[in-house]
């Protein structure tokens, strides 16, 4: 085995993590809390000036062909920074879609986020499935689609989104514009923008469908398991910093004369915290890595588990982050409770841990079959 | 990145497969699959046997015996040994004074204690803790003084796991109490049948005597069975600490009790009692996955030639707990069937007659080679530099 990132992963990451230091700060993070438009041209720019844009998907289809590990070096990074540009939601989210869905419409569409001209949001998840993205609400009739979608990741600023649907008992993925819908937008717990999206007898062309039955199933799938493994390195990103801001806390905060890094139980949970992000980490590599195996099973149960890990261990890091800062950590004002919450919602976009643990139990015993 | 293995180790992994198939005594796999802990002709049974194939010292340099695996091969040994159902080797001659005599014995105590440890002929035992120097060892009393050719060793040790097997014993002696306490610790080799030391039992919570004290008057020791100079004992105790043993997790050995967990669940009572199992099951085997990962990369790192850094304290932390909570879901979802003590005929399935057993005696590994708080205590000193 060999656990060293290939160079060129190194080098994406090592720009990210530059780029982010000269263009984003808590104060820029803050600033793009209040505002429901999260796209700040300049740096959707240079984002698309990095590459980055083309650089999650195959060069078939007229991307970079980056792997699943160097976009999670990225996110990684975006996590790290507390950075709300919708990279992921208006990018990698709707453009791998796109591209496991694989047909000419959905390429077209493709073509146009990768050059920067399309924004698209992923609008998978309904009040009646939760994570169950399989099966949605939504219910495609003959040419008209009713019913509801929630939790659309968008930025504030998307024009169209990609729903799921049922068609009879056939599983499409639809392009629609928001304007076709009643659309009602708030904040999300990490400060990101999203709608809920009403559907009322929506007129539905042929087109517009761009993958139906088994072929969007596998596409919805593949799609859930790689957004999994970015939930795992945008948490990562974070753990990391909540890490060594609470160290470094801790051996300059000074109460009964001296640090609170010289007491053993501050210095046991440190030692904890430590041993945790190093398992965080492993984990992290491992779903980087099967997170796109073309084993599907093992596809499943690798996410699943780093996804049930995370919403345990990176949780319980940042929960710790904000214990050991005491009062300063439940404030506003110090970013460890924003991480808090970031890494909160990432536990619970795309499957919780409950969900992933039936998940892994279920492709546990898929994988005894094979056996 | 990579995360498979190679060819080559596959082709390792089959042909160890197929040893252990062919070599592994019964009695041993059935007293394993018992949840058991095999007794001490078991024990040396197996060690001799690894013993004649070059492997039982797998993690030793070449030009000393080893069989010059890989890191990586020995994890892949380890899986196989624990999933045919084989016990671990005793770490106290093969992992312990076995490195101490190739790093600092002379050339007469590599020759003359090396190959029986090799071949798996003599049972050594670790005597370190006292009745008042546990997590403090520093603070240790048992004196040797020098007398000519020998030394005269008087004191006690405790916690001594196998003096009543062993044959000869490694220990940390006070040879100068003048200077500071680390400083004025020894390392002797004692033999177990020498005149003044007696050996007494201590029976563990699981029933079982693996425990001992051992108490020394006026012990006559060689004085060539000193390693190293005098003085030196508390350097070499640190040298075992950060020792390379990627295999201190445990992690293949806890595959085996999950999976005997697994074989069990049809048998409890309803379907609820099925589903909660196998949902604390996947918690532990996600835990478990975490671990292993991070066990890999220690594995790798070691085959790229990058010491074995405290770091794998974490290892030791990590792998400890995770086989008191196996233990511990093992009594839980055996619920009644885990109670009876004594019975030869279980009253359920097989694998939760013991299991209460080996849950009483597994909450000994948080403790030993250094409680778990110790490794943390020294973690936060040495990498968080706190």
């Amino acid at each position: 085995m060999d656990f060293k990132l290939p160079e060129n992963t190194t080098m994406i990451a090592d720009t990210a993590r530059r780029y982010l230091k000269d263009n984003y700060s808590f104060d820029s993070y803050i600033a793009q809390l209040n505002e429901s438009n999260h796209l700040e041209a300049n740096r959707w720019q240079a984002m698309n000036d990095l590459g980055w844009f083309g650089l999650p998907f195959a060069e078939s289809v007229g991307g970079y062909g980056g792997s699943l590990l160097d976009v999670c070096a990225i996110v990684q990074e975006l996590g790290a920074a507390l950075c709300l540009d919708p990279f992921v939601d208006l990018i990698v989210s709707p453009g791998k879609l796109l591209e496991f869905a694989n047909t000419p419409t959905s390429l077209a569409l493709l073509d146009r986020i990768i050059a920067g001209e399309a924004r698209v949001a992923c609008g998978l998840y309904d009040r009646h499935a939760g994570y169950h993205v399989l099966n949605p609400s939504l219910r495609l009739n003959g040419e008209r689609l009713s019913g509801q979608k929630h939790v659309v990741s968008d930025g504030g600023v998307a024009d169209a989104v990609l729903v799921s649907a049922m068609s009879g008992d056939e599983l499409v993925i639809v392009a629609l514009p928001f304007d076709a819908c009643d659309v009602e937008r708030y904040r999300l717990l990490d400060g990101s923008r999203a709608a809920s999206l009403t559907l009322d007898d929506v007129l539905i062309t042929d087109e517009m469908v761009l993958c139906r039955g088994d072929a969007a199933k596998q596409a919805v799938s593949a799609w859930f398991d790689y957004l999994c493994a970015l939930d795992c390195a945008r948490m990562y990103g974070a753990c990391r910093e909540v890490y060594q801001a609470t160290l470094e806390y801790a051996r300059t905060r000074k109460q009964f004369g001296r640090t609170i890094g010289s007491f053993q139980v501050i210095q046991h949970y440190l030692v904890d915290a430590f041993i945790d992000l190093q398992q965080l980490e492993s984990m992290l590599l491992m779903v980087s890595v099967k997170g796109e195996s073309a084993n599907v099973c093992e596809r499943g149960r690798a996410t699943a588990a780093a996804k049930a890990y995370y919403a345990n261990r990176a949780v319980g890091i940042t929960q710790q982050g904000i214990q050991i800062h005491g009062g300063v950590g439940v404030t506003e004002e110090l970013n460890i409770g924003h991480y808090f919450r970031l890494v909160t919602h990432a536990s619970l976009s795309h499957g919780d841990r409950e969900h992933h643990m039936s998940r892994f139990i279920q492709a546990g015993e898929k994988q005894n079959e094979v056996v | 990145m990579n995360l498979d293995f190679s060819n080559d180790e596959k082709e390792f992994r089959k042909s160890i497969r197929q040893w252990m198939k062919e070599n592994v005594p019964d009695d041993i796999r059935r007293c394993t699959a018992r949840g058991a802990m095999p007794d001490k002709n078991m024990q040396q049974r197996w060690e001799r046997l690894l013993g004649s194939q070059g492997w039982l010292t797998s993690t030793w340099p070449e030009q000393f015996g080893g069989p010059g695996w890989s890191a990586t091969q020995r994890y892949i040994f380890d899986q196989e040994r624990a999933s045919a159902g084989a016990p671990p080797t005793s770490p106290f001659g093969v992992a312990m004074v076995g490195p101490v005599l190739y790093t600092f014995g002379s050339e007469a105590q590599k020759e003359r204690w090396l190959p029986g440890i090799q071949r798996g002929e003599t049972l050594w035992c670790q005597g370190y803790s006292e009745p008042n120097a546990g997590s403090d060892l520093a603070s240790l009393k048992t004196r040797a003084t020098r007398n000519g050719d020998h030394y005269l060793v008087n004191g006690q040790k405790i916690w001594t796991t196998q003096a009543h097997w062993a044959d000869m014993m490694f220990c940390l002696v006070r040879t100068d109490s003048t200077v500071k306490q680390q400083q004025g610790i020894s390392f002797l080799l004692i033999d177990m049948k020498t005149p003044g030391l007696e050996v007494r039992p201590i029976y563990s919570i699981d029933g079982h005597h693996h425990l001992n004290e051992v108490y020394f008057t006026d012990v006559k020791v060689p004085v060539e069975n000193l390693v190293g100079q005098e003085g030196m004992g508390w350097t070499i105790a640190k040298f075992l600490l950060t020792h390379e043993r990627t295999t201190i997790a445990g992690v293949a050995d806890i595959h085996y009790e999950i999976n005997r967990l697994k074989s069990a669940i049809d048998a409890l009572p309803t379907e609820t009692d099925k589903q909660l199992a196998v949902r604390r099951l996947a918690g532990l085997e996600v835990d478990l996955m975490a671990l292993e990962y991070t066990n890999f990369r220690t594995v790798a790192a070691t085959d790229e030639g990058k010491p074995f850094g405290p770091e794998s304290s974490g290892l030791k932390i990590k792998g400890t707990e995770l086989q008191q909570r196996v233990s511990q879901a093992m009594v839980e979802i055996g619920g009644l069937m885990s109670l009876p003590w004594d019975n030869e005929e279980p009253i359920g399935e097989q694998i939760f007659n013991q299991a209460s057993r080996r849950y009483n005696f597994l909450r000994a590994c948080t403790i030993y080679g250094g409680s778990n708080e110790i490794q943390k205590n020294v973690l936060a000193k040495m990498l968080l530099g706190l």
